[in-house]
């Protein structure tokens, strides 16, 4: 007879991740953090703001930041296109619109094979909350902690 | 149908709405005090796009004398519902002078106080 599914959840403990693509990155962010998943529309650009806020967006009667994590963590930059999508990200009252190009899904993670951030790692690995690795070194999901990477955004635009 | 009954008017705010480059933006309509030909010593700034022609100015009064912000188009004054407009999102940490949206449909129209664009160039134009 099967187990119980409850006694093997707590016998093997998971997190849900809403997973997505941006650039070469895989990245994991946890599901409490994400709202819902709208396509990205038109982008008011706005002045003197830091380089990875791309601008702003009117959602639900709403004024949505848009952030592009890959210029946030100095891995690039991203490009809005037909199929770029934004999901929406919330941490406590501050709410920001995140650009992924590929969605992959929700993913219920083992907590066992969530391996820490690599150490001595550049500056972007304060942010996650650690890595999965898949069966090639490709498919592997850095896991973001998001309400500190929403945090440190703020207080980097608000310093300027 | 008596007062309690009828419709509770609408707040507004007459929004004048321009053009610098490509981009479209919005003011208060009442810190213009005329459109005037722009002269080379007017107000750009880099950060909202460079004018293609900008043969237009929005006049505007500051402390310090009247303002002329350089623009390419002036498109019309149209009366907004206060509930259309935003401040900026606090995450955002925009420039001072840019102080809200106008959400029009889809579309999130960058508001910008005039008298913040001279005190940003720390120049006020012709005076």
């Amino acid at each position: 007879m099967a187990p119980d599914r409850a006694v093997a959840a707590q016998a093997r403990p998971e997190q849900e991740f809403f997973c997505f693509r941006v650039g070469d990155l895989r990245l994991g962010v946890p599901s409490e953090n994400v709202l819902e998943v709208l396509r990205a529309g038109l982008l008011t650009p706005l002045p003197r703001t830091p380089s990875f806020i791309m601008g702003v967006t009117g959602h639900r009667g709403e004024v949505l930041p848009v952030v592009d994590l890959l210029r946030f963590l100095s891995k690039g930059e991203a490009r809005i296109g037909p199929r770029t999508r934004l999901f929406v990200g919330i941490s406590g009252s501050y709410v920001a619109g995140i650009v992924a190009d590929t969605v992959l899904g929700l993913r219920r993670i083992p907590v066992s094979e969530i391996l820490p951030p690599p150490l001595g790692g550049d500056a972007s690995a304060e942010h996650l909350l650690g890595v999965v690795q898949g069966p090639g070194a490709q498919d592997s999901i850095n896991l973001i902690n998001f309400s500190k990477l929403l945090q440190t955004a703020r207080q980097r635009a608000v310093a300027r | 149908m008596n007062d309690e009954q009828a419709p509770q008017a609408q707040e507004e705010v007459d929004i004048l709405f321009f053009d610098i480059g490509h981009s479209l933006y919005g003011t208060d309509a009442s810190q213009v005090l005329r459109i005037d030909r722009s002269l080379p010593e007017d107000i750009t700034l880099s950060e909202l796009g460079l004018p293609h022609r900008g043969h237009r100015a929005l006049v505007f009064d500051t402390p310090e004398g009247e303002g002329h912000l350089k623009v390419d188009a002036v498109h019309a004054v149209r009366a907004i519902p206060l509930s259309s407009l935003r401040r900026m999102p606090p995450t955002a940490g925009a420039a001072p002078y840019a102080v809200g949206v106008c959400l029009e449909e889809a579309r999130a129209v960058l508001l910008i106080d005039l008298v913040e664009t001279a005190r940003t160039q720390g120049n006020q134009g012709r005076h």
